[in-house]
């Protein structure tokens, strides 16, 4: 056979009937306009997960749409084409999309589905069909964002599906009654998914789900002072630690995160021996325990996503829940490291030992990476260090003279630094003497260890913007632009011990921030002009940026941070101690509440209409008769049902039914308002047609019943 | 004269048209509760299906003072309404009333006038007065219009427009007699002497059997039952033109001079369901554009909306 005729063929659906009336139906339908723009819109708000050939799909597909409503044309694209365009669109996702991982060529795949199915449209069932692939779609989008803002652009989403969904069926409708009718739809829904969210046991996932796949944000591994002209600062949140009691002054908020060892003279990185280390004592589940002495603060740590391993903590920090300590894996150089890459906001508690760094003993291994000095390079340095080893024997005395020479020969602090390819430690100590902390951190450090005094070089966070109020714990914002470095150096005295020469050179970045350091230069943020950080000056704009970031910590800490731990205390909260009684009063309480709901939502129904019991126990006659002769047309008034069931049941049985007929239409219908007689009348009746209804039930038991056709 | 009197009277008189317009015996009754009601007949039905009969007949039984006006394209308000005449000896123009002025005035073809003359009439039948030359005279009371027209796809027709139709409280068709009656019919014709019905009513009797029938009971069921059929007429997306307030009120009270002629001092959902395709058909029109879907309107509205609940 002709290959192009079976390819044909293949692609030629099934004829399945679409009527005129069908058409006609969605052609101006106010649904498809509203989804076609959600289509659009969430494919927006995952622009940089989304391929740029299937958001063209998607934009096309909603432009046919658009143009269909609007009477520009009047065509669909046929099944053939669409069937086609699919296959094609397969075998592209199936190429473009494959290095991307898993989880991105799904939701690929998901979005262009969509897309089709919005031109291809054509029944009722399309439309289910694409309404519920929406809302798979946009619980998707939760996996790339869980902020506030994208919660509510979700939520947003939703709620037009959903009015799409009444525009479909009620095309008439006016835009204003629709919103009110899906409105209160979702207003009543909202309780029961809150109690759901509160109260749904949290399982863990049945299956991994795949991860996606991005880019590292976050610090570097790696540090190349010299390399840099200016610094690029971002007013991205990096973390937020919530205080369990008073936060550490700003002087000591130094976050620790990366411990750089490897200096080839240029930049500094992870040592490849420490990183051979961690992984074989992961592997062996060996956990380094540092000695522990001394105050202590208490503090949970919410990390934004980095895609990287390593966590936050002040000196020296241990995971303090049960969760967290088995996510958690502590390595010889202080640090924490999650077991899991930082994919979404990660959620930690840690206990830190402030004091404790001093008392930690050191490895010979350690001590071997902390001296290992490139033996090129910068020889104006290792001149200098020579003599001023010569001159102070005293470990301590050089550090000091190290420090001071900072201060005195008038070292300058700047984001701008001059690059400096060659030697770059001779020239910033000599030459140039202005660079930001890895400059200062990175001269420091291979001054000491030229002196034989071990020194690494810690990369993390120093500072943060705390936000304390009365009755709330206090908590700290840690941003990109809080991103230090500073030198740690051992001696056999005082241990390992902190040694910051930015601190020496500009003391109010330690004290006051960034932002204070850079107020004359006037480099802060310098790269992003609209950042809302940089306006502190002025009042609103402040009070806008610390509003923002005070609703997005309680996000992150009480929305998305709500897991199986939280949610166990809540339960602990709200009924104590669990016990068997006390869970089956919780389950009670619940079903109670959901019945109070949805008595609130009934009873006014019920109130509404009072029910009569004349036409209760007419009623109740009327059930019973039915059951042998069927339904009564529900047109039917009673004098004509009687004549009905005259013709239809013996004498005896039709008889009854005509007394109590007779009873029901003289109290309904020919009552006088003369509300004496009625009561008293009423009662008598009421009296009769119960007596009346019972002889029916017992007249009717030998009868054959009614047997549907 | 009390009810009893009043019920063998509207015996008799159902027995006296009964006779003339043969097997028609529900719609004479629909006429006659039209009347007891105090409102406008409309009948409509292709020429000698005996309208102008029953029309007759009816005003010649109820004892009311009647008069003919044949509708044609040229006949003109002053025609009907009457004029006034310059009078030589007194010097002064003398009224000479027209045919409207009388208590049952017979609208034979009405939609062959034309709608300038159509509308005096229905001046006439909505406030029950006439105004000529600036001066307004009352109609005689009681006051009864009935029409009788030509099918609309008829040649020659000025279709009565909504708001016209509106103003007459029935519409009926009488269609054609079964074979026993147009047999009868035939026997008759043989007869010399036709009986010539006799008036059973006298005009001031007919008018207190309309307040009697006025009287009827209609309890709250009821009324809400009226009401649901109405709401839904105005709720449902099949009907263009639902039932106005002014249908309503006729529903109620043309159901009321039914349970009337039944001899019922109150109203059952069975006297709405009855008189309901009379009052709401002519009112209702269909959203539809299909030309099938225009007739039996009123049923559908009934068999949407139960009369038990």
């Amino acid at each position: 056979m002709n290959i192009k005729l079976l390819f044909l063929r293949l692609i030629t659906p099934r004829s399945r009937p679409t009527t005129l009336k069908d058409r006609q139906q969605q052609s101006n339908n106010p649904a498809f306009l509203l989804l076609s723009s959600i289509v659009f819109l969430f494919s927006l708000s995952l622009l940089d997960t989304i391929i740029g050939w299937i958001l063209l799909l998607v934009i096309c597909s909603a432009i046919i749409r658009c143009a269909i409503f609007f009477a520009y044309q009047k065509h669909i694209p046929t099944l053939r084409t669409l069937n086609l365009l699919a296959i094609l669109s397969i075998v592209g996702l199936a190429y473009s999309a494959w290095p991307l991982g898993l989880l991105i060529t799904m939701v690929n795949l998901l979005v262009l589905a969509c897309a089709l199915k919005l031109m291809q449209v054509r029944t009722q069932r399309d439309v289910y069909q694409l309404i519920t692939s929406l809302f798979f779609l946009i619980g998707c989008g939760f996996i790339f964002h869980q902020s506030m803002a994208y919660t509510l652009l979700y939520a947003l989403l939703i709620f037009g599906v959903i009015i799409a969904l009444g525009f479909f069926h009620a095309p008439q409708v006016d835009f204003k009654q629709q919103l009110k009718r899906t409105l209160i739809l979702t207003l009543q829904a909202l309780p029961i998914g809150l109690l759901l969210f509160f109260l749904m046991p949290q399982l863990p996932p049945l299956w991994q789900t795949p991860k996606a796949k991005s880019m590292e944000t976050g610090l570097a591994d790696k540090i190349t002072p010299g390399d840099i002209a200016q610094l690029s600062q971002s007013s991205e949140l990096a973390f937020r630690a919530t205080f369990k009691n008073q936060a550490p002054m700003a002087s000591e908020r130094y976050w620790r995160a990366i411990v750089m060892e490897d200096f080839d003279g240029r930049s500094w990185q992870v040592h490849s021996a420490r990183k051979q280390q961690r992984q074989i004592n992961q592997f062996r589940r060996q956990e380094f325990s540092p000695v522990l002495t001394g105050s202590t603060i208490d503090y949970d740590v919410i990390a934004e996503p980095t895609q990287q391993n390593w966590l936050f903590g002040l000196d020296i920090a241990t995971p303090l829940s049960l969760k967290s300590q088995g996510e958690i894996w502590q390595s010889a150089d202080f640090l924490l490291i999650s077991q899991q890459k930082l994919h979404s906001k990660y959620h930690y508690s840690v206990r830190s030992y402030t004091q404790a760094i001093s008392a930690q003993t050191t490895s010979e291994f350690d001590r071997q990476l902390s001296l290992q000095t490139p033996q090129q390079g910068n020889p104006r340095t290792q001149k200098w260090i020579s003599q001023l080893r010569a001159q102070y024997p005293n470990d301590q005395d050089l550090i000091r003279v190290l420090l001071t020479n900072f201060t005195q020969e008038n070292f300058v602090y700047t984001l701008r630094p001059k690059p400096m390819f060659i030697d770059p430690i001779d020239v910033f100590l000599f030459e140039e003497r202005a660079g930001f902390c890895s400059h200062y951190a990175s001269a420091m450090a291979y001054s000491l260890r030229l002196a034989g005094i071990p020194a690494r070089i810690v990369a993390g966070y120093q500072g943060g913007e705390l936000v304390a109020k009365p009755n709330q714990e206090q908590y700290l914002s840690v941003y990109q632009y809080d991103a230090h470095a500073w030198v740690e150096a051992w001696d056999k005295q005082t241990g390992w011990q902190r040694i910051d020469p930015t601190a020496a050179v500009a003391p109010e970045r330690i004290t006051m921030g960034l932002r204070q350091a850079m107020l004359d230069e006037g480099s802060f943020l310098a790269d992003s002009p609209f950042a809302l950080a940089k306006f502190t000056n002025i009042a609103l704009f402040n009070n806008l940026r610390l509003f923002l970031a005070d609703m997005d910590y309680n996000w992150s800490r009480w929305v998305i941070g709500f897991d199986q731990q939280k949610q166990q205390a809540l339960f602990k909260r709200i009924v104590g101690t669990l016990t068997t009684q006390r869970l089956a009063l919780l389950g009670l309480a619940i079903v109670s509440f959901i019945a109070i709901l949805l008595g609130l939502f009934f009873v006014p129904h019920w109130l509404r209409q009072k029910p009569d019991p004349m036409q209760e126990w007419y009623m109740r006659a009327v059930k019973l008769i039915e059951s042998h002769i069927g339904a009564r047309p529900s047109w039917q008034g009673p004098q004509d049902f009687d004549n009905h069931v005259n013709k239809k049941l013996p004498p005896t049985v039709s008889q009854t039914f005509a007394d109590i007929t007779e009873l029901y239409v003289q109290i309904k219908y020919r009552a006088s308002n003369d509300i004496q007689s009625i009561d008293s009348g009423r009662r008598q009746s009421l009296k009769s047609i119960k007596n009346a209804v019972k002889r029916l039930k017992k007249q009717l038991k030998g009868l054959p019943h009614h047997k549907l056709p | 004269m009390n009810h009893l009197q009043a019920h063998s009277l509207f015996n008799e008189a159902i027995t006296q048209i009964c006779q003339v317009v043969i097997g028609k015996q529900h719609q004479v009754k629909l006429a006659l509760s039209c009347l007891l009601a105090n409102g406008h007949l409309l009948i409509e039905d292709l020429p000698g299906m005996g309208k102008t009969t029953l029309s007759h007949t009816l005003a010649k039984v109820l004892g009311l003072d009647y008069s003919r006006i044949q509708f044609t394209s040229d006949l003109l308000p002053a025609d009907m309404l009457g004029i006034n005449i310059f009078d030589n000896q007194s010097q002064q123009f003398q009224f000479h009333p027209g045919p409207i002025f009388s208590q049952l005035v017979l609208a034979d073809e009405i939609n062959r006038a034309s709608p300038k003359t159509q509308s005096a009439l229905l001046e006439a039948m909505e406030e029950r007065q006439v105004s000529l030359d600036g001066v307004t005279r009352k109609v005689p009371l009681p006051f009864f219009v009935i029409g009788t027209q030509n099918p609309m796809h008829q040649s020659g027709t000025y279709p009565l427009p909504e708001s016209q139709l509106d103003r007459f409280l029935m519409r009926i068709q009488l269609g054609y007699p079964d074979k026993n009656a147009e047999k009868s019919m035939l026997r008759q014709q043989e007869l010399t002497d036709v009986p010539e019905p006799a008036a059973t009513f006298s005009c001031q009797q007919f008018m207190q059997a309309q307040t009697m029938a006025n009287e009827v009971n209609a309890s709250d069921a009821l009324l809400d039952y009226i009401i649901r059929l109405v709401t839904f007429s105005r709720e449902s997306p099949l009907f263009a033109n639902p039932l106005s307030p002014r249908a309503t009120k006729a529903l109620l009270s043309a159901a009321k001079s039914w349970a009337y002629l039944n001899h019922r001092d109150y109203v059952i959902p069975e006297d709405v369901q009855i008189i309901l395709p009379a009052v709401a058909e002519h009112r209702l029109r269909s959203a539809s554009t299909d030309i099938t879907a225009q007739g039996n309107l009123s049923q559908t509205l009934l068999e949407s909306v139960d009369p038990i609940s």
